[in-house]
């Protein structure tokens, strides 16, 4: 009998990533992934990572980006190492380690929402859409379901 | 000239936000001199609306009732103003915003 087991949960003081090995090694080649489209400055896939900040202000945006694009990197360097190294370990999270994970994984949500050309609201399993069996469109579904859990472990761990 | 630097390091845990503080962008209201700049926050089809609830509580400090509304505001009206402050201020917001991957942006508020 197959039991499910929440992939993100509560543990102790902080949380626990509860992956199949299959799981913790198809999430870590997509971070190794996410790594090297950072290394790539303007990679298509990436735009949706580095929004716009001053729309109607070239130079204000111009110089917006110099200061802090390459911070925003760094702070996305920063979750995917997070992540790696609970991965490799006993996927054991504190606080801000279930957030970097949170955002890791919403960073590779949304480079595949790019190549997907996601364009409805909702989870992205629209019926009309030709992408829906693609390996993909599996994994967006997957990563989705894995911060909903995380959203879901932090929720309970302090209710309001 | 954005002064970004000034906070590239050891930033302040954000103050919590009164919510007599946000503008409701449907409301004509003024904005209090010293607090210019708004933070906006744009519908967009990848992000769940859990997870912008819960962006939204951790960063401004929002009730769960709060931050369900704003994000209830972006997903229905295109975008919502989730917080407002300096430039600095903004700035900041903005960039935590996109550290979770959410779609904001600034505006200076005439």
């Amino acid at each position: 009998m197959i039991r499910f087991r929440a992939p993100v949960r509560r543990d102790g003081d902080g949380f626990r990533i509860a992956l199949s090995d299959d799981e913790a090694e198809l999430v870590q080649r997509l971070l190794t992934e996410l790594s090297e489209l950072l290394d790539q400055p303007d990679h298509p896939l990436t735009g949706r990572l580095f929004p716009v900040v001053h729309p109607d202000d070239a130079e204000a945006e111009a110089e917006y980006q110099r200061l802090m694009r390459p911070e925003l990197v760094e702070s996305k360097r920063a979750a995917i190492g997070a992540v790696r190294a609970a991965l490799d370990g006993d996927g054991r999270l504190d606080d801000g380690g279930l957030v970097a994970f949170m955002q890791a994984v919403n960073s590779v949500r949304l480079v595949l929402g790019t190549m997907l050309g996601i364009t409805d609201d909702g989870d992205g399993d629209d019926d009309d859409e030709g992408e829906a069996d693609s390996y993909e469109h599996q994994l967006y579904v997957y990563l989705s379901w894995l911060l909903e859990w995380s959203v879901r472990a932090m929720s309970n761990r302090a209710p309001d | 000239m954005p002064v970004g630097e000034r906070f590239r390091h050891n930033w302040p845990v954000p103050t919590v936000l009164e919510p007599t503080r946000v503008i409701d962008p449907d409301a004509d209201e003024a904005v209090a001199p010293d607090h210019p700049w708004i933070v906006i926050v744009w519908n967009d089809p990848v992000n769940l609306m859990s997870y912008v609830t819960f962006v939204l509580q951790k960063l401004f400090g929002y009730s769960l009732e709060k931050a369900t509304e704003l994000m209830l505001d972006v997903h229905h009206k295109g975008k919502a103003v989730v917080a407002n402050g300096t430039r600095e201020q903004a700035e900041m917001y903005v960039f935590r915003l996109h550290e979770h991957g959410l779609w904001a942006s600034m505006e200076h508020d005439e």
